[in-house]
């Protein structure tokens, strides 16, 4: 039979009883610093992987077919499923640095379709202006065509970021305790499902607000040199 | 200085050159003209590599440009190319555009880079904008950048891909004008164009292009006045009586 308990009551069952809101504070944790180090490892990752896309090299370019094609073609909670129980059973490196690795190695495979487009978005005259003044290859992307395919991908990589920071919160599938996974676990405890969820909700809300407010002002900044 | 024996090019099946010799000396100032289609672009982008050679010898200074050997970014530096679409890096200022290759290729300090830049922005009636980027820039000013910043490498040779096809008609002139200036500094240059008069009064020597090859080359008084060939009359005839 239901209970009615003040909000009050409800607020001290989920949060401040038994110290549960320790268990969020350490769950934000917990899914920033995957989400950061994924990040990181999905734009190298994404990156190398859009040159093996972009090369002439018939092998690099297989690898990095099939390394987009798998990696999109099924769902991430399966991914970090194998990583963690498969590729890693018998590494126990920290849950979270799997995790992370899991997610960057998922992130790669979207990030390198971001900048494989982002580096084809850029006009062959440039590469050709390059070229023609005697810059090599290397030269001519890393001083012309990048500087100007970061700054039209960039919002597609922020996309990215975001979808990636909410994609995280599948790591309870392999026991890792993130915001979602603290909040679920509150839940459970207390068999109150509303307060801990809304919660949740709220935390990945925020995050995500604050980081749309930074990237938004790097974009403003990177949009500088097309102010006439 | 430019030798070009049986050079062919082919796009798939499509052959665009079909066996082009030809030899440029130092010091000329060559105008390729002909129909669109005719093969001239291709020709010279073929000068300096941008297209890669289906079959024949391109020489530069005796060297043979199109072999695994050649290092084609060294010889690319002696060879500015200015191209229809100005090609300008949009997301570099003025001065950067022009100081960034002689710097990155290690060929002057970044100081004369930047000291040479305006030197060449001042020659182009530029300097005030050497701080600006290329997106605050009119078609014409920006094509006198591109050819500044070809310049800033010290080129033998000039190549000009239409150089001023993507113009609007009232900015053609002071484009045109630094060509000329450039040719009587005793520049070598290749100049594709649509611009009859300019080709006659500024090359000392012009081919007619059609069908993939040279159909024929003279003076520009020869061509102009006097033209030998049937395909040459005809496409003269087509662009002079407007």
């Amino acid at each position: 039979m239901a209970q009615l308990l003040t909000v009050s009551e409800i607020l001290y069952k989920c949060f401040i009883k038994e110290d549960r809101y320790k268990l969020m504070i350490s769950g934000i944790g917990v899914t920033l610093k995957v989400s950061l180090v994924a990040v990181v490892l999905g734009v190298i990752i994404g990156f190398l992987i859009a040159l093996c896309n972009l090369s002439k090299n018939k092998i690099l370019k297989t690898i990095g077919g099939i390394y987009t094609d798998v990696i999109r073609g099924t769902p991430s909670v399966t991914q970090l499923m194998l990583i963690y129980f498969v590729v890693f059973a018998a590494i126990r490196w920290e849950k979270w640095i799997i995790c992370a690795i899991a997610f960057g190695i998922n992130s790669g495979g979207y990030v390198a379709e971001i900048i494989r487009a982002g580096i084809l978005s850029i006009d062959r005259g440039q590469t050709e202006a390059g070229r023609s003044l005697g810059l090599n290859a290397k030269q001519t992307m890393v001083k012309i065509v990048l500087p100007q395919a970061i700054k039209n991908i960039f919002p597609a990589l922020c996309n990215e970021f975001i979808v990636l920071i909410k994609e995280t919160a599948i790591v309870g599938y392999v026991g890792l305790m993130d915001i979602q996974k603290a909040g679920d676990f509150i839940k459970s405890a207390t068999f109150i499902p509303f307060a801990p969820l809304f919660a949740t909700a709220i935390i990945y809300y925020v995050i995500i607000k604050v980081l749309n407010i930074g990237l938004k002002y790097i974009e403003k900044r990177l949009r500088a040199s097309e102010i006439r | 200085m430019i030798k070009v024996v049986d050079l062919k090019k082919n796009f798939d099946k499509l052959e665009v050159l079909k066996g082009i010799n030809e030899h440029i000396e130092k010091g000329e100032v060559v105008a390729v003209i002909g129909p669109s289609g005719s093969g001239k672009s291709t020709f010279l982008r073929c000068l300096n590599l941008l297209e890669d050679v289906t079959e024949g010898e391109i020489y530069v200074d005796d060297e043979l440009i199109n072999s695994p050997k050649a290092d084609i970014n060294k010889i690319r530096q002696k060879m500015g190319m200015v191209f229809q679409q100005f090609n300008l890096f949009p997301h570099l200022k003025i001065i950067d555009n022009i100081t960034l290759a002689p710097t990155l290729l290690n060929k002057m300090s970044k100081e004369d880079a930047v000291k040479r830049a305006y030197e060449l922005l001042e020659r182009v009636g530029l300097k005030d904008k050497a701080e600006s980027y290329p997106a605050s820039l009119s078609g014409g000013q920006k094509q006198r950048v591109a050819i500044a910043r070809a310049l800033a490498m010290d080129p033998e040779i000039m190549l000009f891909d239409e150089p001023t096809s993507a113009l609007d008609p009232e900015m053609v002139g002071e484009v045109l004008d630094v060509i000329k200036d450039l040719a009587r500094s005793g520049m070598t240059m290749v100049i594709v164009t649509h611009e009859m008069g300019f080709a006659r009064e500024v090359a000392t020597r012009v081919l007619f292009m059609d069908q993939g090859i040279i159909m024929e080359s003279g003076s520009p008084a020869e061509i102009f006045d006097n033209p030998q060939n049937e395909r040459t009359k005809l496409f003269l005839s087509k662009v002079l009586n407007l």
